[in-house]
Protein backbone atom coordinates (compact mmCIF):
# COMPACT_ATOMS: atom_id res chain seq x y z
CA UNK A 1 0.00 0.00 0.00
CA UNK A 2 2.58 2.41 1.15
CA UNK A 3 5.04 1.39 -1.54
CA UNK A 4 2.36 1.91 -4.19
CA UNK A 5 1.72 5.40 -2.91
CA UNK A 6 5.42 6.02 -3.00
CA UNK A 7 5.56 4.62 -6.50
CA UNK A 8 2.84 7.04 -7.58
CA UNK A 9 4.74 9.87 -5.98
CA UNK A 10 7.81 8.81 -7.87
CA UNK A 11 6.04 8.71 -11.21
CA UNK A 12 4.53 12.10 -10.42
CA UNK A 13 7.94 13.46 -9.54
CA UNK A 14 9.53 12.08 -12.67
CA UNK A 15 6.60 13.38 -14.73
CA UNK A 16 7.27 16.83 -13.27
CA UNK A 17 11.01 16.58 -13.76
CA UNK A 18 10.67 15.70 -17.40
CA UNK A 19 8.27 18.53 -18.16
CA UNK A 20 9.43 21.07 -15.58
CA UNK A 21 10.06 23.78 -18.13
CA UNK A 22 6.64 23.56 -19.76
CA UNK A 23 4.81 23.17 -16.43
CA UNK A 24 6.50 26.17 -14.81
CA UNK A 25 6.20 28.37 -17.90
CA UNK A 26 2.61 27.51 -18.74
CA UNK A 27 1.63 27.35 -15.10
CA UNK A 28 2.90 30.87 -14.48
CA UNK A 29 0.87 32.32 -17.33
CA UNK A 30 -2.25 30.44 -16.21
CA UNK A 31 -1.68 31.58 -12.64
CA UNK A 32 -1.44 35.23 -13.71
CA UNK A 33 -4.66 34.93 -15.71
CA UNK A 34 -6.37 33.26 -12.74
CA UNK A 35 -5.22 35.96 -10.32
CA UNK A 36 -6.40 38.59 -12.77
CA UNK A 37 -9.78 36.90 -12.84
CA UNK A 38 -10.31 36.54 -9.08
CA UNK A 39 -8.87 39.86 -7.90
CA UNK A 40 -12.23 41.69 -8.00
CA UNK A 41 -13.85 38.83 -6.08
CA UNK A 42 -11.23 38.95 -3.34
CA UNK A 43 -10.88 42.66 -2.73
CA UNK A 44 -13.40 45.38 -3.48
CA UNK A 45 -11.66 47.75 -5.84
CA UNK A 46 -12.01 51.47 -5.27
CA UNK A 47 -14.31 53.10 -7.82
CA UNK A 48 -11.46 54.89 -9.54
CA UNK A 49 -9.69 51.62 -10.34
CA UNK A 50 -12.84 49.58 -10.96
CA UNK A 51 -13.52 51.87 -13.90
CA UNK A 52 -10.34 50.65 -15.60
CA UNK A 53 -10.62 47.07 -14.54
CA UNK A 54 -11.79 44.08 -16.49
CA UNK A 55 -11.39 40.34 -16.16
CA UNK A 56 -10.36 37.71 -18.70
CA UNK A 57 -13.91 36.31 -18.77
CA UNK A 58 -15.26 39.77 -19.56
CA UNK A 59 -12.74 40.10 -22.37
CA UNK A 60 -13.77 36.78 -23.88
CA UNK A 61 -17.45 37.70 -23.56
CA UNK A 62 -17.00 41.02 -25.29
CA UNK A 63 -14.92 39.38 -28.02
CA UNK A 64 -17.81 36.98 -28.62
CA UNK A 65 -20.27 39.87 -28.67
CA UNK A 66 -18.16 41.81 -31.15
CA UNK A 67 -17.98 38.83 -33.48
CA UNK A 68 -21.67 38.00 -33.19
CA UNK A 69 -22.72 41.60 -33.80
CA UNK A 70 -20.43 41.66 -36.81
CA UNK A 71 -18.62 44.73 -35.45
CA UNK A 72 -15.04 43.51 -35.38
CA UNK A 73 -14.80 41.99 -38.85
CA UNK A 74 -14.44 45.23 -40.79
CA UNK A 75 -11.80 46.46 -38.32
CA UNK A 76 -9.80 43.27 -38.71
CA UNK A 77 -10.15 43.43 -42.48
CA UNK A 78 -8.90 47.02 -42.69
CA UNK A 79 -5.92 46.33 -40.43
CA UNK A 80 -5.09 43.18 -42.38
CA UNK A 81 -5.12 45.03 -45.71
CA UNK A 82 -2.84 47.75 -44.35
CA UNK A 83 -0.47 45.17 -42.92
CA UNK A 84 -0.29 42.96 -46.01
CA UNK A 85 0.00 45.75 -48.59
CA UNK A 86 2.51 47.73 -46.53
CA UNK A 87 4.68 44.72 -45.79
CA UNK A 88 4.40 43.54 -49.40
CA UNK A 89 5.60 46.91 -50.68
CA UNK A 90 8.46 46.85 -48.19
CA UNK A 91 9.54 43.45 -49.48
CA UNK A 92 9.27 44.50 -53.11
CA UNK A 93 11.38 47.62 -52.51
CA UNK A 94 13.65 46.48 -49.66
CA UNK A 95 15.00 43.25 -51.12
CA UNK A 96 16.26 44.59 -54.47
CA UNK A 97 17.64 47.71 -52.80
CA UNK A 98 19.46 45.61 -50.21
CA UNK A 99 20.86 43.33 -52.91
CA UNK A 100 22.10 46.26 -54.98
CA UNK A 101 23.58 48.03 -51.96
CA UNK A 102 25.37 44.85 -50.98
CA UNK A 103 26.85 44.37 -54.45
CA UNK A 104 27.76 47.94 -55.35
CA UNK A 105 30.35 49.71 -53.25
CA UNK A 106 29.54 53.13 -54.59
CA UNK A 107 25.78 52.89 -54.09
CA UNK A 108 26.42 51.47 -50.65
CA UNK A 109 28.55 54.44 -49.65
CA UNK A 110 26.07 56.91 -51.10
CA UNK A 111 22.92 55.45 -49.53
CA UNK A 112 24.48 54.50 -46.19
CA UNK A 113 23.99 57.88 -44.43
CA UNK A 114 20.28 57.84 -45.28
CA UNK A 115 19.78 54.22 -44.29
CA UNK A 116 21.61 54.73 -40.97
CA UNK A 117 19.65 57.87 -40.15
CA UNK A 118 16.25 56.43 -41.04
CA UNK A 119 16.99 53.16 -39.31
CA UNK A 120 18.02 54.78 -36.04
CA UNK A 121 14.92 56.99 -35.97
CA UNK A 122 11.57 55.36 -35.31
CA UNK A 123 9.72 55.96 -38.56
CA UNK A 124 6.59 56.71 -36.58
CA UNK A 125 7.89 60.27 -36.47
CA UNK A 126 6.67 60.62 -40.07
CA UNK A 127 3.10 59.72 -39.20
CA UNK A 128 1.79 63.31 -38.93
CA UNK A 129 3.50 64.11 -42.23
CA UNK A 130 2.02 61.06 -43.96
CA UNK A 131 -1.45 61.89 -42.65
CA UNK A 132 -1.01 65.42 -43.94
CA UNK A 133 0.03 64.14 -47.37
CA UNK A 134 -2.22 61.14 -47.79
CA UNK A 135 -5.19 61.92 -45.58
CA UNK A 136 -6.71 59.70 -42.94
CA UNK A 137 -7.63 56.92 -45.33
CA UNK A 138 -5.94 53.61 -45.73
CA UNK A 139 -2.90 54.88 -47.67
CA UNK A 140 -1.30 56.83 -44.84
CA UNK A 141 -1.33 53.60 -42.79
CA UNK A 142 0.01 51.54 -45.66
CA UNK A 143 2.87 54.00 -46.04
CA UNK A 144 3.71 54.03 -42.32
CA UNK A 145 3.76 50.22 -42.37
CA UNK A 146 5.93 50.37 -45.47
CA UNK A 147 8.57 52.74 -44.07
CA UNK A 148 8.54 50.84 -40.79
CA UNK A 149 9.13 47.44 -42.35
CA UNK A 150 11.44 48.60 -45.16
CA UNK A 151 14.64 49.15 -43.18
CA UNK A 152 14.92 45.85 -41.29
CA UNK A 153 14.41 44.04 -44.60
CA UNK A 154 16.84 46.23 -46.50
CA UNK A 155 19.56 46.05 -43.85
CA UNK A 156 19.27 42.30 -43.35
CA UNK A 157 19.36 41.62 -47.08
CA UNK A 158 22.42 43.85 -47.29
CA UNK A 159 24.10 41.98 -44.44
CA UNK A 160 23.30 38.69 -46.14
CA UNK A 161 24.89 39.80 -49.40
CA UNK A 162 27.94 41.16 -47.56
CA UNK A 163 28.45 37.84 -45.78
CA UNK A 164 28.43 35.76 -48.93
CA UNK A 165 31.48 33.55 -49.30
CA UNK A 166 33.96 35.42 -51.53
CA UNK A 167 35.40 32.14 -52.77
CA UNK A 168 32.06 31.00 -54.14
CA UNK A 169 31.54 34.32 -55.90
CA UNK A 170 35.02 34.12 -57.42
CA UNK A 171 34.47 30.55 -58.62
CA UNK A 172 31.23 31.44 -60.36
CA UNK A 173 32.88 34.53 -61.83
CA UNK A 174 35.84 32.52 -63.12
CA UNK A 175 33.45 30.28 -64.96
CA UNK A 176 32.12 33.34 -66.72
CA UNK A 177 28.93 34.08 -64.84
CA UNK A 178 27.37 37.48 -65.35
CA UNK A 179 26.42 39.71 -62.40
CA UNK A 180 22.82 38.51 -62.75
CA UNK A 181 23.85 34.86 -62.72
CA UNK A 182 26.15 35.37 -59.74
CA UNK A 183 23.22 36.94 -57.94
CA UNK A 184 20.92 34.06 -58.79
CA UNK A 185 23.29 31.18 -58.14
CA UNK A 186 25.34 32.34 -55.15
CA UNK A 187 24.27 35.61 -53.57
CA UNK A 188 20.53 35.15 -53.27
CA UNK A 189 20.50 31.60 -51.87
CA UNK A 190 23.15 32.59 -49.34
CA UNK A 191 21.23 35.62 -48.11
CA UNK A 192 17.89 33.86 -47.70
CA UNK A 193 18.32 33.15 -43.96
CA UNK A 194 19.24 36.78 -43.38
CA UNK A 195 16.24 37.94 -45.37
CA UNK A 196 13.93 35.74 -43.33
CA UNK A 197 15.45 37.11 -40.11
CA UNK A 198 14.80 40.58 -41.49
CA UNK A 199 11.24 39.57 -42.26
CA UNK A 200 10.75 38.60 -38.62
CA UNK A 201 11.85 42.06 -37.49
CA UNK A 202 9.82 43.69 -40.25
CA UNK A 203 6.63 41.97 -39.08
CA UNK A 204 7.06 43.56 -35.66
CA UNK A 205 7.60 47.01 -37.16
CA UNK A 206 4.66 46.56 -39.53
CA UNK A 207 2.29 45.67 -36.68
CA UNK A 208 3.57 48.67 -34.73
CA UNK A 209 2.77 50.83 -37.75
CA UNK A 210 -0.74 49.40 -38.07
CA UNK A 211 -1.53 49.93 -34.38
CA UNK A 212 -0.16 53.43 -34.02
CA UNK A 213 -1.25 54.58 -37.47
CA UNK A 214 -4.82 53.68 -36.64
CA UNK A 215 -4.73 55.47 -33.29
CA UNK A 216 -4.58 58.81 -35.06
CA UNK A 217 -6.95 59.98 -37.73
CA UNK A 218 -8.37 56.66 -38.85
CA UNK A 219 -11.99 55.66 -39.21
CA UNK A 220 -11.59 51.91 -39.12
CA UNK A 221 -9.17 49.22 -38.02
CA UNK A 222 -8.24 47.44 -34.81
CA UNK A 223 -6.06 50.31 -33.56
CA UNK A 224 -8.98 52.69 -34.12
CA UNK A 225 -11.21 50.28 -32.22
CA UNK A 226 -8.76 50.19 -29.29
CA UNK A 227 -8.39 53.97 -29.13
CA UNK A 228 -12.15 54.51 -29.34
CA UNK A 229 -12.87 51.91 -26.68
CA UNK A 230 -10.27 53.40 -24.34
CA UNK A 231 -11.86 56.84 -24.62
CA UNK A 232 -15.21 55.32 -23.68
CA UNK A 233 -13.72 53.32 -20.79
CA UNK A 234 -14.63 50.04 -22.49
CA UNK A 235 -11.53 48.34 -21.14
CA UNK A 236 -12.68 44.86 -22.16
CA UNK A 237 -12.80 45.94 -25.81
CA UNK A 238 -9.30 47.42 -25.47
CA UNK A 239 -8.05 44.05 -24.30
CA UNK A 240 -9.85 42.26 -27.13
CA UNK A 241 -7.87 44.37 -29.57
CA UNK A 242 -4.60 44.01 -27.66
CA UNK A 243 -5.07 40.25 -27.44
CA UNK A 244 -5.71 39.95 -31.16
CA UNK A 245 -2.54 41.91 -31.90
CA UNK A 246 -0.57 39.79 -29.43
CA UNK A 247 -1.90 36.56 -30.93
CA UNK A 248 -1.17 37.69 -34.49
CA UNK A 249 2.31 38.82 -33.59
CA UNK A 250 3.16 35.59 -31.78
CA UNK A 251 1.70 33.41 -34.53
CA UNK A 252 3.51 35.26 -37.34
CA UNK A 253 6.80 35.38 -35.44
CA UNK A 254 6.54 31.68 -34.72
CA UNK A 255 5.83 30.91 -38.38
CA UNK A 256 8.81 32.91 -39.57
CA UNK A 257 11.03 31.28 -36.95
CA UNK A 258 9.95 27.87 -38.24
CA UNK A 259 10.76 29.03 -41.75
CA UNK A 260 14.14 30.28 -40.53
CA UNK A 261 14.95 26.94 -38.94
CA UNK A 262 13.83 25.08 -42.04
CA UNK A 263 15.81 27.23 -44.45
CA UNK A 264 19.02 27.03 -42.48
CA UNK A 265 18.71 23.31 -41.78
CA UNK A 266 21.16 22.39 -44.50
CA UNK A 267 23.94 24.60 -43.28
CA UNK A 268 26.45 23.82 -40.54
CA UNK A 269 25.52 24.73 -37.00
CA UNK A 270 27.91 27.62 -36.50
CA UNK A 271 26.28 29.54 -39.31
CA UNK A 272 22.81 28.81 -38.06
CA UNK A 273 22.95 31.39 -35.31
CA UNK A 274 23.54 34.88 -36.43
CA UNK B 1 51.73 66.75 -67.36
CA UNK B 2 54.77 67.44 -65.21
CA UNK B 3 55.85 65.28 -62.26
CA UNK B 4 54.50 67.61 -59.55
CA UNK B 5 51.07 67.50 -61.09
CA UNK B 6 51.25 63.77 -61.45
CA UNK B 7 52.26 63.46 -57.81
CA UNK B 8 49.35 65.62 -56.75
CA UNK B 9 46.97 63.47 -58.80
CA UNK B 10 48.40 60.36 -57.20
CA UNK B 11 47.98 61.84 -53.70
CA UNK B 12 44.42 62.74 -54.49
CA UNK B 13 43.73 59.24 -55.72
CA UNK B 14 45.17 57.74 -52.60
CA UNK B 15 43.18 60.15 -50.44
CA UNK B 16 40.02 59.23 -52.32
CA UNK B 17 40.67 55.49 -51.98
CA UNK B 18 41.14 55.89 -48.25
CA UNK B 19 38.12 58.02 -47.53
CA UNK B 20 35.90 56.79 -50.37
CA UNK B 21 32.95 55.91 -48.17
CA UNK B 22 33.04 59.18 -46.27
CA UNK B 23 33.41 61.29 -49.40
CA UNK B 24 30.67 59.51 -51.31
CA UNK B 25 28.36 59.70 -48.31
CA UNK B 26 28.89 63.40 -47.88
CA UNK B 27 28.54 64.03 -51.58
CA UNK B 28 25.21 62.23 -51.66
CA UNK B 29 23.82 64.01 -48.59
CA UNK B 30 24.90 67.45 -49.77
CA UNK B 31 23.79 66.64 -53.32
CA UNK B 32 20.39 65.53 -52.11
CA UNK B 33 19.91 68.76 -50.14
CA UNK B 34 20.99 70.88 -53.10
CA UNK B 35 18.75 68.99 -55.49
CA UNK B 36 15.81 69.35 -53.10
CA UNK B 37 16.45 73.09 -52.66
CA UNK B 38 17.01 73.83 -56.34
CA UNK B 39 14.13 71.71 -57.59
CA UNK B 40 11.63 73.58 -55.47
CA UNK B 41 13.19 76.95 -56.18
CA UNK B 42 13.44 76.78 -59.96
CA UNK B 43 11.60 73.75 -61.35
CA UNK B 44 8.58 72.78 -59.29
CA UNK B 45 6.35 75.47 -57.81
CA UNK B 46 6.39 75.01 -54.03
CA UNK B 47 3.06 74.53 -52.33
CA UNK B 48 3.88 75.57 -48.77
CA UNK B 49 0.94 73.59 -47.37
CA UNK B 50 2.22 70.38 -48.86
CA UNK B 51 5.98 70.48 -48.98
CA UNK B 52 8.96 72.55 -47.99
CA UNK B 53 12.64 73.00 -48.79
CA UNK B 54 15.90 73.03 -46.84
CA UNK B 55 16.34 76.83 -46.71
CA UNK B 56 12.89 77.25 -45.14
CA UNK B 57 13.60 74.40 -42.70
CA UNK B 58 16.87 76.04 -41.65
CA UNK B 59 15.04 79.31 -41.12
CA UNK B 60 12.39 77.60 -38.99
CA UNK B 61 15.07 75.77 -37.07
CA UNK B 62 16.86 79.02 -36.30
CA UNK B 63 13.68 80.64 -35.13
CA UNK B 64 12.79 77.74 -32.87
CA UNK B 65 16.21 77.89 -31.26
CA UNK B 66 16.06 81.65 -30.79
CA UNK B 67 12.57 81.52 -29.27
CA UNK B 68 13.58 78.65 -27.03
CA UNK B 69 10.51 76.56 -27.89
CA UNK B 70 12.68 73.76 -29.26
CA UNK B 71 14.69 73.44 -26.06
CA UNK B 72 11.54 73.43 -24.03
CA UNK B 73 9.97 70.60 -26.04
CA UNK B 74 13.16 68.57 -26.10
CA UNK B 75 13.61 69.03 -22.35
CA UNK B 76 10.04 67.90 -21.62
CA UNK B 77 10.42 64.76 -23.73
CA UNK B 78 13.92 64.03 -22.43
CA UNK B 79 12.71 64.10 -18.85
CA UNK B 80 10.01 61.49 -19.57
CA UNK B 81 12.50 59.46 -21.58
CA UNK B 82 15.16 59.47 -18.87
CA UNK B 83 12.70 58.50 -16.15
CA UNK B 84 11.14 55.67 -18.16
CA UNK B 85 14.48 54.46 -19.44
CA UNK B 86 16.06 54.66 -16.00
CA UNK B 87 13.21 52.65 -14.54
CA UNK B 88 13.66 50.08 -17.31
CA UNK B 89 17.36 49.74 -16.41
CA UNK B 90 16.67 49.46 -12.69
CA UNK B 91 13.92 46.88 -13.14
CA UNK B 92 15.15 45.05 -16.23
CA UNK B 93 18.69 44.21 -15.13
CA UNK B 94 17.75 42.42 -11.86
CA UNK B 95 15.02 40.44 -13.63
CA UNK B 96 17.47 39.45 -16.36
CA UNK B 97 20.11 38.40 -13.82
CA UNK B 98 17.55 36.44 -11.82
CA UNK B 99 16.32 34.66 -14.95
CA UNK B 100 19.82 33.89 -16.13
CA UNK B 101 21.14 32.67 -12.79
CA UNK B 102 18.21 30.60 -11.53
CA UNK B 103 17.08 27.82 -13.84
CA UNK B 104 13.56 27.64 -12.42
CA UNK B 105 13.15 31.39 -12.68
CA UNK B 106 14.05 31.10 -16.36
CA UNK B 107 11.51 28.31 -16.91
CA UNK B 108 8.81 30.27 -15.13
CA UNK B 109 9.32 33.75 -16.54
CA UNK B 110 10.70 33.15 -20.03
CA UNK B 111 7.49 32.19 -21.92
CA UNK B 112 5.49 35.00 -20.35
CA UNK B 113 8.09 37.71 -20.93
CA UNK B 114 8.90 36.46 -24.44
CA UNK B 115 5.23 36.70 -25.34
CA UNK B 116 5.13 40.28 -24.06
CA UNK B 117 8.37 41.19 -25.85
CA UNK B 118 7.13 39.81 -29.16
CA UNK B 119 3.77 41.56 -29.06
CA UNK B 120 3.03 45.17 -29.93
CA UNK B 121 2.55 46.46 -26.39
CA UNK B 122 2.14 49.92 -27.81
CA UNK B 123 -1.49 48.92 -28.32
CA UNK B 124 -1.90 49.50 -24.59
CA UNK B 125 -0.98 53.19 -25.01
CA UNK B 126 -4.56 54.58 -24.98
CA UNK B 127 -5.36 52.63 -21.83
CA UNK B 128 -2.16 53.75 -20.08
CA UNK B 129 -2.84 57.37 -20.99
CA UNK B 130 -6.39 57.16 -19.66
CA UNK B 131 -5.21 55.52 -16.44
CA UNK B 132 -2.12 57.64 -15.80
CA UNK B 133 -3.15 60.87 -17.47
CA UNK B 134 -1.64 62.85 -20.32
CA UNK B 135 1.22 64.17 -18.21
CA UNK B 136 4.57 62.76 -17.28
CA UNK B 137 3.34 59.55 -15.63
CA UNK B 138 1.58 58.18 -18.70
CA UNK B 139 4.64 58.80 -20.87
CA UNK B 140 7.01 57.23 -18.35
CA UNK B 141 4.75 54.18 -18.03
CA UNK B 142 4.72 53.49 -21.78
CA UNK B 143 8.43 54.22 -22.26
CA UNK B 144 9.21 51.84 -19.41
CA UNK B 145 6.93 49.13 -20.75
CA UNK B 146 8.48 49.29 -24.22
CA UNK B 147 12.14 49.59 -23.23
CA UNK B 148 12.37 47.16 -20.31
CA UNK B 149 12.38 43.98 -22.41
CA UNK B 150 15.62 44.53 -24.35
CA UNK B 151 17.36 44.94 -20.98
CA UNK B 152 15.78 41.82 -19.50
CA UNK B 153 16.64 39.60 -22.45
CA UNK B 154 20.11 40.95 -23.13
CA UNK B 155 21.12 40.66 -19.48
CA UNK B 156 19.59 37.20 -19.44
CA UNK B 157 21.73 36.19 -22.41
CA UNK B 158 24.76 37.83 -20.79
CA UNK B 159 24.41 35.93 -17.53
CA UNK B 160 24.05 32.68 -19.47
CA UNK B 161 27.41 33.40 -21.09
CA UNK B 162 29.18 34.12 -17.81
CA UNK B 163 32.39 32.15 -17.50
CA UNK B 164 31.72 29.24 -15.10
CA UNK B 165 35.41 29.10 -14.29
CA UNK B 166 35.37 32.60 -12.80
CA UNK B 167 32.36 31.69 -10.67
CA UNK B 168 34.14 28.58 -9.40
CA UNK B 169 37.27 30.54 -8.61
CA UNK B 170 35.32 33.00 -6.47
CA UNK B 171 33.58 30.09 -4.74
CA UNK B 172 36.84 28.22 -4.08
CA UNK B 173 38.41 31.25 -2.50
CA UNK B 174 35.51 31.55 -0.14
CA UNK B 175 33.56 34.26 -1.94
CA UNK B 176 29.91 34.60 -1.08
CA UNK B 177 26.87 34.82 -3.34
CA UNK B 178 27.16 38.62 -3.21
CA UNK B 179 30.73 38.45 -4.50
CA UNK B 180 29.67 36.29 -7.42
CA UNK B 181 27.03 38.83 -8.41
CA UNK B 182 29.17 41.92 -8.08
CA UNK B 183 32.63 40.60 -9.04
CA UNK B 184 31.79 38.16 -11.82
CA UNK B 185 28.29 38.57 -13.21
CA UNK B 186 28.01 42.34 -13.23
CA UNK B 187 31.27 43.04 -15.07
CA UNK B 188 30.63 40.29 -17.61
CA UNK B 189 27.12 41.49 -18.50
CA UNK B 190 28.20 45.11 -19.08
CA UNK B 191 28.53 44.72 -22.87
CA UNK B 192 25.13 43.07 -22.98
CA UNK B 193 23.60 45.96 -21.07
CA UNK B 194 25.03 48.40 -23.61
CA UNK B 195 23.68 46.28 -26.48
CA UNK B 196 20.29 46.19 -24.76
CA UNK B 197 20.33 49.93 -24.30
CA UNK B 198 20.92 50.47 -28.02
CA UNK B 199 17.82 48.48 -28.89
CA UNK B 200 15.81 50.00 -26.05
CA UNK B 201 16.48 53.56 -27.24
CA UNK B 202 14.43 53.14 -30.40
CA UNK B 203 11.59 51.59 -28.47
CA UNK B 204 11.72 54.35 -25.88
CA UNK B 205 11.48 57.01 -28.59
CA UNK B 206 8.46 55.16 -29.99
CA UNK B 207 6.94 55.48 -26.52
CA UNK B 208 7.54 59.24 -26.46
CA UNK B 209 6.12 59.74 -29.93
CA UNK B 210 3.00 57.66 -29.41
CA UNK B 211 2.03 59.23 -26.09
CA UNK B 212 2.76 62.73 -27.32
CA UNK B 213 0.96 62.28 -30.62
CA UNK B 214 -1.97 60.78 -28.79
CA UNK B 215 -2.48 63.25 -26.01
CA UNK B 216 -0.01 65.78 -24.69
CA UNK B 217 0.36 69.50 -24.33
CA UNK B 218 4.12 69.75 -24.78
CA UNK B 219 7.12 67.75 -25.93
CA UNK B 220 8.85 67.05 -29.23
CA UNK B 221 6.21 64.57 -30.43
CA UNK B 222 3.47 67.01 -29.59
CA UNK B 223 5.34 69.76 -31.46
CA UNK B 224 5.64 67.57 -34.57
CA UNK B 225 1.97 66.66 -34.61
CA UNK B 226 0.85 70.25 -33.86
CA UNK B 227 3.02 71.65 -36.66
CA UNK B 228 1.43 69.05 -38.93
CA UNK B 229 -2.08 69.99 -37.89
CA UNK B 230 -1.39 73.67 -38.53
CA UNK B 231 0.43 73.09 -41.84
CA UNK B 232 3.69 74.61 -40.55
CA UNK B 233 5.79 72.24 -42.61
CA UNK B 234 9.21 73.89 -42.18
CA UNK B 235 8.80 73.80 -38.39
CA UNK B 236 7.65 70.22 -38.59
CA UNK B 237 10.65 69.12 -40.65
CA UNK B 238 12.99 71.00 -38.30
CA UNK B 239 11.54 69.14 -35.31
CA UNK B 240 11.71 65.79 -37.14
CA UNK B 241 15.36 66.43 -38.00
CA UNK B 242 16.20 67.29 -34.39
CA UNK B 243 14.68 63.98 -33.32
CA UNK B 244 16.58 62.15 -36.06
CA UNK B 245 19.88 63.72 -35.00
CA UNK B 246 19.28 62.79 -31.37
CA UNK B 247 18.30 59.22 -32.30
CA UNK B 248 21.28 58.73 -34.59
CA UNK B 249 23.64 60.28 -32.02
CA UNK B 250 22.42 58.00 -29.23
CA UNK B 251 22.33 54.83 -31.34
CA UNK B 252 25.71 55.32 -32.98
CA UNK B 253 27.22 56.46 -29.70
CA UNK B 254 26.11 53.25 -28.03
CA UNK B 255 27.33 51.22 -31.02
CA UNK B 256 30.78 52.79 -30.55
CA UNK B 257 30.62 52.07 -26.84
CA UNK B 258 29.67 48.49 -27.66
CA UNK B 259 32.76 47.96 -29.79
CA UNK B 260 34.78 49.65 -27.06
CA UNK B 261 33.61 47.49 -24.15
CA UNK B 262 33.35 44.32 -26.24
CA UNK B 263 35.02 44.15 -29.65
CA UNK B 264 33.32 40.81 -30.24
CA UNK B 265 29.64 40.88 -31.07
CA UNK B 266 27.30 40.37 -28.16
CA UNK B 267 23.64 40.65 -27.40
CA UNK B 268 20.46 39.81 -29.15
CA UNK B 269 18.83 41.87 -31.80
CA UNK B 270 15.29 43.07 -31.25
CA UNK B 271 12.65 40.43 -31.70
Amino acid sequence: MESRARGEMNTLASFYREREQAILGGGFILLLILIWQIVPALISLPRGIALFFTTPVEVIKSFYQLVVRNEIQSHVYTSAVEFVVGLGLAIVVGLPLGLVMGRSKILDAMLDPFVTAFNATPRLVFLPLLILWLGIGIWSKIMIVFVGALFPLLINTYEGVKNVDRVLVNVVRSFGASEWQTMKVVVLPNSVPYIVAGLRLAIGRALLGVVVGEFFGASRGLGFMIAGAATNYKVDVVFVGVTIFMGLSLALTHLVKRLEARLSRWRPDEVKTF
Amino acid sequence: MNSAERRRAMAFKRFYAEYQRLILGMVSVVGMMLLWELAFTYVIPLNPFFFTKPSLIAEAFKQQIVSGSLWHDVAISSKAFLLGFGLAVVVGIPIGVFMGWRRRAEYTLDPFLTALYASPLVALAPLLIIIFGVGLTGKVALIFLLSVFPFIFNVFAGVKCTDRLLVNVVRSFGGREKDIYFKVILPSIMPYIVAGARIAIGRGIVGILVTEFYAASEGIGFAISRFGDTYRLPDMFAAIMVLMIVAVGLTEGLRKLETLVAPWKVGQEAR
